[in-house]
Formats: C-alpha cells, sequence, structure tokens
C-alpha cells in the first residue's frame, strides 16, 4: 500500500485526500467524542456525498469560503508588517547603508563581500554544519524519547513531557555555563579528584558546542513527534503486523509516516541552532570556536556598531534555511500525510520487558542529566556561592539579596503577563499558518514556508534592530504612530519572533488532521465555527496547548528583543537578571534566574495541571493517543 | 569625613535652579551621610516654573540608577522613564533610532563611547554644571562640554589572590615574564565596554598601536586567559585558574567583599574610565533642559549621596570627580598611582578596527 500519492496532497475541506493508508469517513469512537453524540451514519464528505449539499450548508459553506478569501490576505498583511517589513528593513542595510542614516553608500555589496572572507567566513562555515549535526542529534535523541514515552510503558513516561518543558524554559546559555563550571579547569570535576582533561578538551570544543545544541534541539523533536504520534493510531502498526511483519518491520512502515514532523523537528533544529546566541557566547566562544551568531552580535553590539556587516551576516542566516527546506520539500514532495480520522484508533502501549525497561528508563535518564541535572548544577551552584566559587561555602546571600531588593516582582511579573499574552497571540496566528503550511503547496504556501523557517533563522537581535528601524521612521511620528519604547512595539516584536516556530511546531500536528473531522460536524448540522470547534480543536487542543507552552517558555526569559524594545520603567525579568549577570553581581544574576525558572515551572504546571483537569477526557484521549 | 560639594547650578540656567543644601552629618562608617534634600517647596516651585514638564526618558547602565532616578523625579516632581541596560544595547538602541530618537539622557561608563556620539553630532554640546571638578573630574571633562563627568573607575585594577600571589607583579611589563605565564587573565573588549580603553591605554602609554599590539601578542604567548566579562574573569581568579586579573577598578575592589583573600593593586600608569551623562541633541528642548536638571542632581550632595551607596560592591565603587567628596574608604588611595587620560576622540573611533584585531589575534 504505498504511503505516496503523487499529484494527490491536497487536505482542503473541498477535496478529500484519498490513496493515502487511511479511508475517508468518520469513525465511531473518535467523533462520538468529538462531537459528544453517536456517530454519524454514514460517510458524508463535500463533493462526494450528498449531505452536504443542502440549500443551507452550500450558503455556510460559501461564507466559509469568503472568511477563508479574506483571511488568507489579512495574514499576509499581518506576516508582511510583522515579519517583512522588521526584517527587510534590517537586512537591506547589508546592501545600501544609507538608507537608514548607517552608512554613506546609497549601493555596496562591500559588507556581503566582507562576511564571505576571514574570520566570519569560518564562523558561518562553523554554523552551518554545527547546526545540521545538532538537528540530527536531536533526532536521534528526540524521536526514541518521543516513542518510548507515548508507546510503551516507560517508567516514569508521565514526567517525561514536564522535564521536556524543562529543557525548553531554560535559555541555552544556563546548560553551557553549567557545563563549563563542571569540567573547565580548576571546575567542580577537578576539585572532586577526577583528573580528567579529555573531557575537557571534548566538552570545551566543537564536540561540546555540537553536543549542547543537539541537547537543545530534542525537545523541539519531542514536541513533534509527540504531536504526530498523537494522531497516529494504531491501526497502520496492526496492519504492518497482520501482514506478516516484526516490530522493525512495522516502525519501517510507521516512521515514513512520520515524516512531516520529522522533517519539521530537523528544519526547526537547524534553524533554531543556527539561530542561538546563548551557547555561541559561552560555550563556543570560550572554546575559541566562533559561530556566526555571535560574529553578528559583535557587529552589532560594538561600537559604533555595523549594522551593515550584521545585515549581511544575516542574508547568509536566512540563505542557510534554504538547505533544510530543500531537503523537506524533496522528501515530502506530492505524498499526503493526514492520518488522523475519525477511523484513528487509539495506540495501545507496548509492554517493555525487564531488560528494555532498564535500557529505556537509563537512556532516557541520561538526556535529562545531561540536558538539566548539569545545567541546574551550574545554575544553582553559582547562585549558592557567594565568593565566585573560590569555595564550596554554601550562602543563601544570593538569594537574600533577590527577595529583599524592591522591583524584584514586577519585571517577573510582567515577563509572565509579556509571556502568556504573546503565547495566547501566537497560537492562533501559528495555527492559521500551519493551515496554510499543510495544505496544497503552492507558490505561497511555499513563500510562507520559506519566510516561516528563514525567521527562526534570523537572530532575535536582528528583528529587535529591525524593529526599530522600521517603527521608529520619523515619518510615523509625525503622522501619530509612536509605538517603540511601547510595550505594544515589544510584545508584536515578541509574536514575530515566536510566531515561526510555533508554525512549524504546529504543522505536523495539523497536517495529520483530516477534513472528515470537520466535515462529520457539519453533516451534523453545526455552522463553519462551531463544527471546527467541536470536530478539530478536540484532535489539535493538546498540540495548541504544548505549542502555547514552547511560545510561553521562550519568551518569559527572551533577551535580545527585550533589551532593544522594552518600554523604559517596566523592564522584563531577562533584561533585570542580565544586567546583573553583565556587570558585578554574577551570584545574585544566578539567583534570579533560578527564581525566574521556578515560577516558569509553576506556570507551566498550573498550565498543563489545568488542561488535565478542564479539558474533556476525550480531549485527552485523542491528543494522548494511547490507552494503557 | 566631611561633604563640602559646590552646590550645582546649571551654567546655562543659573538662577532657575534653587536646591537648598542642607548638607547633614557624616557617619563613621566612612560613606558620605550628607544629605542634600530639596525642601518640597523649593522643588515644586522649581517643577511648576516650567511651562510644561515632559517625560525624561534616560538610558543608563548605573548600578545605582534606579534609586537615582526615583530620588531625582520625587525632588523634582519630573517623571523620569529608566532604561536600564548594559551599554551595548543601549548604544546599539541610540544607533539605530538616531534618525528619530527616543532618548532624553545617557549615562554610562566609557568616555569613547560618549565622543562617538558626539563625532556624529548626536549629544547636546556646550552644558557644564557649576560644581567644582577636582583633578581627576577637570581630565575628564571634554573641550565642547558634550558629556558630563560624574565618577571616574580605573581600568584595570589588578586584583590578585593574596594567599598564592604574596609579591604581586609592578609594572606591565612583569606581567610579560614567564613567572607569570598562564596566570594573567582579562576580559574581552568585544563584551566588556570597559576593556577597550584599557586596551587603548597600553597602546597609548606605550606609544603607539602596533606597540600595543605586539604587547598584546606577548601576553598571549604568556598564556593569557581572556573571559567575556568582569565577573567571570573574577570567578576564575577566585577558582584559582588564574592568579591576576586585570578588570575594572570597581569589579576587582567589589570583589574583596566576597573573597578575603582578593587584593587589588594599581599598576602605573592607570587609564581613567569616567562615567558620564551625555543628552540627546535632538531631544525636545523641554527634555534637554530637565536632563540638564539630572546631571546637576547627580553631581549634588544628595546625587553623590545616591550614587555612593545606591551599588555599595559594584558601580559605587567609584573616585569622585569634584572637590570635596571623598571617595568611599575600601578604595585604594591613588596618591602614587600614576592615571593617563587617553584622548576619547583619538582612540574612539579606532575602537571597532582594534577590537577586531583583539578578537582575532588574542581572543581566538
Amino acid at each position: 500500500m504505498p504511503l505516496s500519492d503523487p499529484g494527490q496532497g491536497s487536505t482542503s475541506s473541498t477535496s478529500a485526500p484519498s490513496g493515502t493508508l487511511v479511508e475517508d469517513g468518520p469513525a465511531p469512537d473518535a467523533l462520538e467524542t468529538a462531537l459528544g453524540g453517536p456517530a454519524p451514519m454514514g460517510p458524508g464528505r463535500p463533493g462526494r456525498g450528498g449531505h452536504l449539499q443542502a440549500a443551507g450548508h452550500l450558503s455556510a459553506g460559501r461564507n466559509l469560503l469568503r472568511a477563508r478569501t479574506v483571511a488568507r490576505p489579512v495574514l499576509w498583511l499581518v506576516l508582511g508588517f510583522l515579519i517583512l517589513a522588521p526584517c527587510a528593513c534590517f537586512l537591506v542595510l547589508a546592501i545600501s547603508p544609507r538608507l537608514f542614516d548607517q552608512g554613506s553608500q546609497w549601493f555596496t555589496l562591500s559588507f556581503l563581500r566582507g562576511v564571505l572572507s576571514g574570520g566570519t567566513a569560518v564562523s558561518l562555515v562553523n554554523s552551518l554544519w554545527v547546526s545540521c549535526a545538532a538537528a540530527g542529534i536531536g533526532l536521534s535523541i528526540g524521536f526514541p524519547i518521543a516513542w518510548l514515552a507515548n508507546r510503551t510503558t516507560l517508567p516514569g513516561r508521565r514526567f517525561v513531557a514536564g522535564a521536556m518543558w524543562f529543557v525548553l524554559l531554560l535559555p541555552s546559555w544556563l546548560p553551557a555555563l553549567g557545563w563549563q563550571r563542571l569540567v573547565q579547569p580548576d571546575g567542580v570535576m577537578y576539585r572532586i579528584g577526577l583528573d580528567w582533561p579529555f573531557v575537557t578538551h571534548a566538552i570545551m570544543g566543537p564536540f561540546g558546542v555540537v553536543l549542547l545544541l543537539g541537547l537543545r534541539c530534542v525537545p523541539f523533536t519531542y514536541l513533534a513527534i509527540t504531536a504526530a504520534l498523537a494522531g497516529l493510531g494504531q491501526e497502520f502498526e496492526d496492519a504492518a503486523r497482520v501482514h506478516g511483519a516484526g516490530r522493525l518491520g512495522a516502525i519501517r512502515l510507521v516512521a515514513p509516516i512520520l515524516a512531516p514532523a520529522i522533517w519539521s523537528a530537523l528544519a526547526i533544529g537547524f534553524a533554531e541552532t543556527v539561530s542561538d546566541f546563548g551557547v555561541a557566547a559561552t560555550l563556543a566562544y570560550t572554546s575559541h570556536f566562533p559561530l556566526a551568531t555571535y560574529q553578528l552580535y559583535t557587529a552589532v553590539n560594538g561600537f559604533p556598531p555595523s549594522f551593515p556587516a550584521a545585515a549581511a551576516m544575516g542574508w547568509l542566516l536566512v540563505a542557510s534555511v534554504t538547505i533544510p527546506l530543500a531537503l523537506q520539500a524533496r522528501a515530502l514532495r506530492g505524498r499526503s500525510y493526514a492520518v488522523l480520522s475519525g477511523r484513528t484508533r487509539m495506540a495501545v502501549r507496548r509492554e517493555l520487558g525487564r531488560r528494555g525497561r532498564v535500557l529505556a528508563l537509563g537512556g532516557v535518564w541520561l538526556y535529562f542529566v545531561a540536558a538539566l541535572a548539569i545545567p541546574a548544577f551550574g545554575a544553582v551552584s553559582s547562585s549558592l556561592l557567594a565568593d565566585y566559587g573560590a569555595t564550596f561555602r554554601i550562602t543563601l546571600v544570593n538569594f537574600r539579596a533577590v527577595l529583599d531588593s524592591s522591583g524584584v516582582s514586577g519585571p517577573l511579573e510582567r515577563s509572565l503577563i509579556y509571556g502568556a499574552v504573546t503565547a495566547s497571540i501566537t497560537v492562533v496566528g501559528g495555527l492559521i499558518a500551519a493551515n496554510l503550511l499543510a495544505r496544497r503547496r503552492s507558490r505561497s504556501t511555499k513563500v510562507l514556508d520559506f519566510l516561516l523557517l528563514a525567521a527562526v533563522a534570523l537572530p532575535s537581535v536582528v528583528f529587535a534592530a529591525g524593529y526599530i528601524f522600521a517603527y521608529n521612521l520619523p515619518f510615523l511620528s509625525k503622522i501619530g504612530i509612536d509605538i517603540y519604547q511601547t510595550t505594544a512595539l515589544l510584545l508584536i516584536g515578541y509574536v514575530a519572533s515566536s510566531l515561526p516556530t510555533n508554525a512549524r511546531v504546529l504543522v505536523g500536528a495539523v497536517s495529520q488532521v483530516q477534513a472528515s473531522l470537520h466535515d462529520a460536524a457539519r453533516v451534523h448540522g453545526v455552522g463553519a465555527a462551531r463544527a471546527w470547534l467541536r470536530g478539530v480543536l478536540p484532535v489539535l487542543s493538546k498540540p495548541l496547548v504544548m505549542a502555547w507552552l514552547l511560545t510561553f517558555c521562550g519568551i518569559f526569559l527572551e533577551l535580545p528583543i527585550s533589551q532593544l524594545l522594552y518600554a523604559p520603567g517596566s523592564p522584563p525579568a531577562s533584561v533585570a537578571i542580565e544586567d546583573n549577570l553583565g556587570n558585578y553581581h554574577f551570584g545574585i544574576g544566578m539567583a534570579q534566574a533560578v527564581v525566574a525558572v521556578l515560577i516558569a515551572v509553576v506556570a507551566v504546571a498550573i498550565v498543563l495541571g489545568g488542561y488535565r483537569l478542564a479539558a474533556p477526557a476525550g480531549w485527552r484521549r485523542i491528543g494522548g493517543g494511547t490507552r494503557g | 569625613m566631611v561633604l563640602n560639594v559646590q552646590h550645582p547650578t546649571p551654567a546655562r540656567h543659573r538662577g532657575r535652579t534653587r536646591l537648598a543644601p542642607a548638607l547633614a552629618g557624616v557617619t563613621a562608617a566612612g560613606l558620605l551621610a550628607a544629605v542634600a534634600t530639596a525642601p518640597a517647596g523649593a522643588a515644586t516651585a522649581h517643577a511648576t516654573s516650567r511651562s510644561k514638564v515632559v517625560t525624561l526618558v534616560v538610558y543608563s547602565a548605573q548600578g545605582y540608577d534606579k534609586l537615582a532616578t526615583e530620588d531625582f523625579s520625587a525632588k523634582y516632581h519630573i517623571p523620569v522613564k529608566l532604561d536600564d541596560n548594559s551599554t551595548g544595547p543601549l548604544l546599539t538602541q541610540i544607533e539605530a533610532s538616531k534618525n528619530n530618537p527616543k532618548w532624553g539622557l545617557l549615562w554610562v561608563d566609557g568616555a569613547t563611547a560618549f565622543a562617538g556620539l558626539d563625532t556624529q553630532h548626536l549629544l547636546l554640546r556646550g552644558f557644564e554644571p557649576n560644581v567644582a571638578w577636582n583633578s581627576l573630574g577637570k581630565q575628564a571633562v571634554p573641550a565642547d562640554k558634550s558629556y558630563v563627568p560624574t565618577g571616574i573607575t580605573l581600568m584595570a585594577a589588578l586584583a590578585y589572590n593574596a594567599a598564592k600571589v604574596p609579591n604581586p607583579p609592578s609594572s606591565w611589563q612583569a606581567l610579560l615574564s614567564s613567572q607569570w605565564k598562564g596566570q594573567v587573565g582579562m576580559n574581552d573588549p568585544s563584551q566588556s565596554g570597559p576593556t577597550y580603553p584599557f586596551i587603548a591605554g597600553i597602546m597609548n602609554y606605550l606609544g603607539s598601536v602596533s606597540a600595543g599590539e605586539s604587547y598584546y601578542s606577548e601576553l598571549k604567548a604568556n598564556g593569557l586567559v581572556i573571559n567575556p566579562t568582569n565577573g567571570p574573569t573574577l570567578s576564575a581568579l577566585a577558582s584559582g585558574q588564574i592568579n591576576l586579573a586585570l578588570v575594572q577598578s570597581s569589579a576587582a575592589v567589589g570583589a574583596t567583599f566576597s573573597d578575603k583573600n582578593i587584593k587589588v593593586k594599581y599598576l602605573n600608569p592607570v587609564t581613567l574610565l569616567p562615567s558620564a551623562i551625555g543628552i540627546d541633541a535632538k531631544a525636545p528642548k523641554q527634555e534637554q533642559l530637565e536632563a540638564e536638571e539630572f546631571a546637576s542632581y547627580v553631581l549634588s550632595p544628595a546625587g553623590q549621596k545616591v550614587m555612593q551607596t545606591g551599588d555599595p560592591t559594584g558601580d559605587s565603587l567609584y573616585y569622585p570627580v569634584l572637590d570635596g567628596v571623598q571617595p568611599r574608604k575600601v578604595l585604594p588611595p591613588l596618591t602614587g598611582v600614576r592615571t593617563q587620560n587617553i584622548n576619547p576622540y583619538t582612540w574612539g573611533p579606532r575602537e571597532n578596527t582594534i577590537n577586531s584585531w583583539f578578537d582575532q589575534n588574542i581572543v581566538q
């Protein structure tokens, strides 16, 4: 049974996919849950069955079509203002610095030539291969963990998702710092008598940089694969087994069905790594292993800043995302991956044997020790030492300073609100964009795909500076639009920077949703919006909650955009922390970071717990996709 | 110790500013105790004498800026919005928004940055508060009065672990000896703003850029360890990774509070690093006036008190620029220390070139 169906691939509501592994039509169990009632008597699909031909439904269909016709240009307009304009304003400086008074040339290629030589070229090459390797590591670790947590009886599997959120919550410099404190000369490893210089050389070099960035990619893979597994019913594995395939054969059958999620994970992993600054400025920097984002940062942060040189590097980073996109397009061309329908059967967890349990648990633990325990050690130890680490004397003086000082709660509260507002807006935008990406590949969706991934690859500082150039133009002030240094522009910046990742994370789950879910609800006589709410939302609720948390976690301690765009007088937490870390109060800054992360963990726990309590059991069951 | 600060009055608005000096006593702890609080009535009269008070936007990287702006706002009834950030992002914001600036006043360390802004005509020129500068202050005031020094730190102080280094080196050349191989650390100028003046200072002292480059190349050959900023360099000193740290004097002295083994020494000559206030040349007139009042406030007894107490283990550890204001006792005396003031208008434009050279040849 072929997975691909060249010439097909549309999953729009007006033409059903055929030739995929699943058959059309709503199935009893899932739809009963989704619609809260018994399953329909028979399949009803627009253009195929006769149920939707009723006049009222046609009218509603026309309204929906009209809404979509309006929605698409609106989306492009929003993307144009949010992402295209600021990025273009920044990137154009590479060839025309005079446009924004950043040089004397109206047109020059000297900056682009400059970044292709010397140290910058080396850092770009480093960034490219490191990003490829990190995305690969992310997939090779994240996929098995997602599988184990979602499809097996792995002990402690309920904690895996929470721990993954914890990993995402940590700013990337924190793991780097933790590892550094552990293995650096005169670090903890040596102080406790482990004289292992080979570990120091390994971690404080390209290997360590790739490893840390790879560990950072794991949650993205985990999220993408988990969302995809949630929509992948048991029927495919059963079919393979019925036809005599062993476990390996079943995996070989199922893995390609997850291709959109896998490629999404690889693409996000690549783009997130190529734009990462936390590791580039800490471990990579200390290891004398230059990465492009650090070079870009020095160009922007030097005095006077060279925005044109930074823009030239930005061009190359944007260009770099064509690598994963091209590979993705080549791999997915002409195929449909809509597997989540009304007939999707809940998967059954595979019982792990004793040896399997030990091995699986050991592997998962190893990952979390590397990704969480060591960074936590680095952060907590730094915050508990008042003497710059001269001794192992533990003190709470830094935490006392944090709690005693006035104005600590304000930035934290602000960041919580900023994170929640941004996440809520971004999830809506991300869902719309993911819907477009999941549909038939037209020229506009290809452009959208590239735009979103290119935006992920651009370091946040580019966004932030681009926003100043684009939204602080004198003529805007003259007509009364003065949004630079307001919370509104900060939130817009946050949304713009998180929307691309959000959309990429959601596209895996959205591309699995068959139109039959929505259509079946329409067959039962509900309106378009209600049909979506009752037919599709239950299926997507868990990925949406995940996407919300992903954005919340990313924004809560976001630094580059916050630094350049925050409204004076209203600093978010990251600016306050950086202020201490970058100056004299390293321990206090680390204590602030620990407190902030703990607060964010509580917030994540509240959201996940709230979903568990508030969402109907059916929503969670569909989202969970497994029994046992 | 008696605080005796001449009452500051903006030179161009003399007579309008009427702070009533209320000098209080002096504490035995060595901190300034002179509390000069403008009477509420005077401040109110001050504020209402203006046509329309606008919000003053302060860009600052000083550890005591929050307290200072709050105190100023309370005394002068001028609303202040503070962008409290590192120097790098603040300068990036200013450069990116120079077509349509939104800041009123910049308060950071390093004259070279101000000279760079002044060269681009981004700073208001010709304003000098009516204060009595001491010798450090006189050296730091620019000829065109485009910025106002508010304090001095030194770059670089030699912080060392006295338990391991009973006899620290006594000259810059001594750092090149094999005795200190692998034991010297400093900051990266691309991440640490105050480090460029140190590098430029050594070049100035040795007579040329190339002589300075040779010096740093030799230092690297002798095992120089580069860390991003003051904190990590001092951390390396505390952990024993290095035994000599070349950092900003305020950071070095601040480290002695938490690690009693750390001592501080100045090698001759040491470069002055003024903290200063610059005013946006394109800001509305009213905001410029308020910024001038803020600068005057900072140099008033009340402002100096906030500066010396607001960040006790950090930025408060500066050498005052005013006659009669004594440095905090914990600071090493400058008696016998040779200081040098590099010309920011000469060395400022070289910053990117020299930092790039340093990054490619010393850091990498």
